[in-house]
C-alpha cells in the first residue's frame, strides 16, 4: 500500500505519516511536484491557514501536478485544511480559490458556539468506503474555525450549531474535515480504508 | 429542551428578586426594551411573571402581558392566579398558558375547575419547593399538603407541564438541582413500575426553574430525560448565558462528548505521583502508562513536567517526544514553559496543546503571543487556584491574584481553553471544587477541564453536570487503577452523559 504523502509546510505531516504508517502504508514524504503528478495514492495534509496552504500548493506547482494525477486515475485524501482545498473556494478572509477538485465552499461557522471548534465530534457517515468498519455516530477529533455546509459530495456530517460536511468524495477524491491521526482506532481506521482501497 | 426567558414583572417593569424577597427587587427596565436587548426572537415562548399579582392574589399586569402576547410571543403567565376568572383574565389577554402555583398546590377543587374551563393543555402547574417542602403565596408560607400531594393531583388533572423551581436555588446563580430533578425521576420511574407504564408514559415532563446561571447548566439540563423546558431570568438579564447559544446547545446536548483525560505528572522521564504537589513517589514509564490510557478509551492525554532542574527540563521533551509517537489521540503538555521559543520546542517534540501557567501569570502577553503564533486551540491556560487565588510554582507559591479573574482575562487574550486545578482538592480524593469550577465556566466561554480531587464516579458526572467542565482529569485515581477510563466513560454514560467510545 504505496501512499505518497505531500510534504506542505502548512501541515502537521509527521503526525499524518505516523498515522498511515501504523495504517499500513508505504510512505514516500515528498514536495517534489513530478513524483506527486506521477502517484497512485495521494495524501494532501494542511493545518491553520487556507489562503497560506493554497499560496504553498500553487507556488511549488502541487496543484497542476495532483490535477494531473487524480486525472490520471490517481486516488487522494485532503485532511482537515487538505480536504478544504480540495473545494471550489474558501472564505476566510475574503475569496480564496481551492483545487476546485470537490464542488462547494468552505465558510466560517454561523451560529452561537464557540469558534474554533475543537475537540471531539459525532460523525454520521452514509455507507461511503472510506468509513468501512466504523460505527455510524463515532466521534472523530476536529480543530476548525470554517467548514463545508451540505456538499454535494457529502459522505459524513456532524453538527456544530448546525450541519456541516465532515467527510466528501468525488470519484476518487476523498476528504476528511477531521484530524484521522488524532482520533484513535476509528482515524487509523479510515487512514487504513483510504490506503487499502482500489 | 425549550430555553424559555422569563420576566418578572412589578409596577409595569422588569425585575428580579433574590430568593423571593421584595425588599430585594432589582429593576432592568420596560419589558419590550428587555426582550429587544436579549434578542428574544419572534414566535420564542416566554415566562411572565406577575409580581404583584402574585402577593395581591389577583391578576395586576394584564395590560402589559396583553402588549407583550401581540408581539408574537407565546406568553405563559403566573402569580396569583386564584380562580377561573383570573386564569380566563389572563387568556383573553393573549397568554397562551396560565401558570398556576398556590392554586395548584393548596386547592384541588380550584385547579380542577381551571382545568375544565380553560383545558389542561393550556395550564401549567407550578410548584416551588425549598428544602422538599412546597412553598405558596409568593414563597411566603408552606403550603398545606406535601410534595408528593401535590404532583399527584396535578397529574391527576391531566396536565402535561409542571414548573418546579428550588427556590433555595432562584436567582443566587449557584445551579439548578440536579439532585432534585434527578429524584423525581427516580419516584417517576418507581410509580410507573407500580401503576404499569400507561401512567409513565403521561407523566407530566418537568420545566426546571431557579438557578440557571451558565450555559453548562442548560446543556445538563437538557440531558435529563424528564426535563422539557427551562426557565432563565437572571442569567439572560445579567449577561451570562447568551439565549441563541443556549438554544443552540439545548437542541443537540449529546451531539459533542465530553472528555475524559488522564494526567501524567512526569520528573526526570517518569511517572510520579504526589498529595497536594507534595510527597513525590515513582509509578511507572510515562509511554507505557499512555498506550494503556488510550487503550482504556482515553480521549486525550495530559503531561505535567514537574522537574525541578534544567538537565530534568531537557529529559521532558524526550518524554513528551516518546508519548507523542507512542499515541492517536490529543496530547497536552505542561510545565516549565516560560517563552515563545519553549513552546515551540513542546509542540515540536509532538504536544498538539500546550498548558502554561506561572510564565503566563508574570508575563500574561506571552498568552497573546502563543495564540498568535501557534492558534488558540494550542494555548490552554493552566491555571492552579488555592483559596481562591492563582498560584505559581506546582502550587507553593500565591500570587494574591483571583484565579477567577485570571480565566478570564487568559480567555480574553487568546487561550483556548481552561485546565482548572484546585490545589486545595488535589489528591485528596473528595471531589472537584464545584464552586470553583461553576465560578470559572460562569465566567468564560471556552470550554474547562476540571482537575483535582477526583475519587469517585459521582465526582466526574458532578464536575460535568453540575460544575459545567467539558473534561475530567485524573491522575492517581487512574494510575493506582481505582478506577480506569472506561470505567468513568461507562458510569456517565448511564448518567446520561454523552462520552466517545
Amino acid at each position: 500500500m504505496d501512499v505518497t504523502l505531500i510534504d506542505s509546510p502548512v501541515a502537521n505531516v509527521a503526525n499524518i505519516a505516523r498515522g498511515l504508517r501504523e495504517a499500513g502504508a508505504t510512505l514516500d514524504v515528498t514536495r517534489d511536484a513530478e513524483a506527486i503528478a506521477r502517484a497512485a495514492k495521494i495524501v494532501l495534509p494542511g493545518v491553520g491557514s487556507f489562503i497560506a496552504a493554497m499560496r504553498w500548493i500553487e507556488e511549488n506547482r502541487i496543484d497542476d501536478a495532483i490535477r494531473t494525477a487524480v486525472e490520471n486515475g490517481a486516488s487522494l485524501l485532503g485532511i482537515c485544511v487538505g480536504h478544504q482545498a480540495l473545494f471550489e473556494a474558501s472564505y476566510e478572509m475574503g475569496v480564496t480559490r481551492g483545487l476546485g477538485l470537490v464542488a462547494g465552499e468552505v465558510k466560517k461557522f454561523e451560529g452561537a458556539l464557540p469558534v474554533p471548534q475543537i475537540g471531539w465530534n459525532r460523525v454520521t457517515a452514509n455507507g461511503s468506503p472510506l468509513f468501512d468498519g466504523i460505527a455510524s455516530g463515532t466521534s472523530f477529533y476536529f480543530v476548525n474555525s470554517y467548514a463545508v455546509s451540505n456538499a454535494p459530495n457529502e459522505i459524513a456530517r456532524a453538527d456544530y450549531g448546525g450541519p456541516f460536511t465532515a467527510a466528501v468524495q468525488n470519484g476518487r477524491v476523498f476528504g476528511v474535515q477531521f484530524h484521522p491521526e488524532k482520533s484513535s482506532a476509528a482515524g487509523l481506521r479510515v487512514l487504513r480504508n483510504f490506503a487499502a482501497w482500489t | 429542551m425549550d430555553v424559555i426567558p422569563s420576566l418578572d414583572l412589578l409596577g409595569g417593569r422588569v425585575v428580579r428578586l433574590t430568593r423571593g424577597d421584595f425588599a430585594t427587587a432589582h429593576a432592568y427596565g420596560e419589558p419590550e426594551a428587555v426582550l429587544e436587548s436579549l434578542n428574544v426572537p419572534r414566535g420564542s415562548r416566554l415566562h411572565i411573571v406577575d409580581l404583584e399579582g402574585s402577593r395581591s392574589g389577583a391578576p395586576v399586569e394584564t395590560k402589559n402581558v396583553a402588549r407583550l402576547a401581540a408581539r408574537d410571543l407565546r406568553v405563559q403567565v403566573g402569580g396569583g392566579i386564584r380562580s377561573v376568572d383570573d386564569a380566563r383574565r389572563w387568556l383573553d389577554c393573549g397568554a397562551q398558558k396560565v401558570v398556576i402555583g398556590t392554586v395548584a398546590a393548596d386547592s384541588p377543587n380550584t385547579l380542577h375547575a381551571i382545568v375544565d374551563a380553560a383545558g389542561a393543555e393550556r395550564v401549567i402547574a407550578a410548584v416551588d419547593v425549598r428544602d422538599g417542602i412546597v412553598r405558596v403565596a409568593g414563597w411566603e408560607r408552606d403550603a398545606e399538603r406535601t410534595l408528593a400531594e401535590v404532583l399527584a393531583t396535578i397529574r391527576e388533572n391531566g396536565i402535561q407541564e409542571i414548573l418546579i423551581t428550588d427556590i433555595s436555588r432562584d436567582g443566587v446563580m449557584r445551579g439548578p438541582s440536579f439532585a432534585m430533578y434527578r429524584e423525581l425521576r427516580r419516584q417517576e420511574c418507581l410509580r410507573s413500575t407500580a401503576n404499569g407504564a400507561q401512567t409513565f408514559l403521561s407523566a407530566p415532563s418537568i420545566i426546571a426553574s431557579g438557578g440557571v446561571s451558565t450555559i453548562g447548566d442548560v446543556v445538563s439540563l437538557a440531558r435529563l430525560p424528564n426535563i422539557s423546558g427551562c426557565v432563565i431570568g437572571k442569567a439572560l438579564l445579567d449577561r451570562k448565558i447568551d439565549l441563541a447559544e443556549a438554544r443552540a446547545r439545548a437542541t443537540v446536548p449529546n451531539a459533542i462528548p465530553e472528555r475524559v483525560i488522564p494526567c501524567l505528572d512526569v520528573r526526570d522521564g517518569r511517572v510520579v505521583k504526589g498529595i497536594n504537589f507534595r510527597g513525590i513517589r515513582d509509578a511507572g514509564d510515562p509511554v507505557e502508562c499512555a498506550k494503556r490510557y488510550e487503550a482504556e478509551g482515553a480521549d486525550e492525554l495530559v503531561i505535567l513536567d514537574i522537574s525541578a532542574t534544567d538537565h530534568g527540563r531537557e529529559t521532558a521533551l524526550e518524554t513528551v517526544h516518546r508519548v507523542a509517537v507512542a499515541l492517536f489521540i490529543p496530547l497536552t503538555v505542561g510545565g516549565g514553559v516560560r517563552s515563545v521559543d519553549d513552546f515551540r520546542s513542546m509542540l515540536r517534540a509532538g504536544a498538539d496543546r500546550v498548558a502554561i501557567n506561572t510564565a503566563a501569570l508574570k508575563n500574561p502577553q506571552l498568552i497573546a503571543d502563543c495564540a498568535r503564533e501557534f492558534g488558540v486551540q494550542a494555548v490552554v491556560l493552566s491555571c492552579d487556584a488555592k483559596d481562591g487565588h492563582a498560584m505559581v510554582r506546582s502550587g507553593k507559591e500565591s500570587t494574591g491574584i483571583d484565579a477567577v479573574e485570571w480565566c478570564a482575562e487568559a480567555e480574553r487574550l487568546g487561550a483556548g481553553e481552561i485546565l482548572l486545578t484546585s490545589v486545595n482538592r488535589d489528591g485528596t480524593n473528595s471531589g472537584f471544587d464545584i464552586e470553583l469550577l461553576r465560578a470559572v465556566t460562569a465566567r468564560v466561554k471556552i470550554s474547562v477541564i476540571a482537575s483535582g480531587g477526583a475519587g469517585t464516579l459521582q465526582h466526574f458526572r458532578d464536575a460535568i453536570e453540575a460544575g459545567g467542565a467539558r473534561a475530567v482529569l485524573a491522575a492517581s485515581l487512574f494510575h493506582d487503577r481505582v478506577l480506569t477510563v472506561r470505567d468513568v466513560k461507562r458510569y456517565l454514560d448511564t448518567e446520561g452523559i454523552p462520552v466517545r467510545w
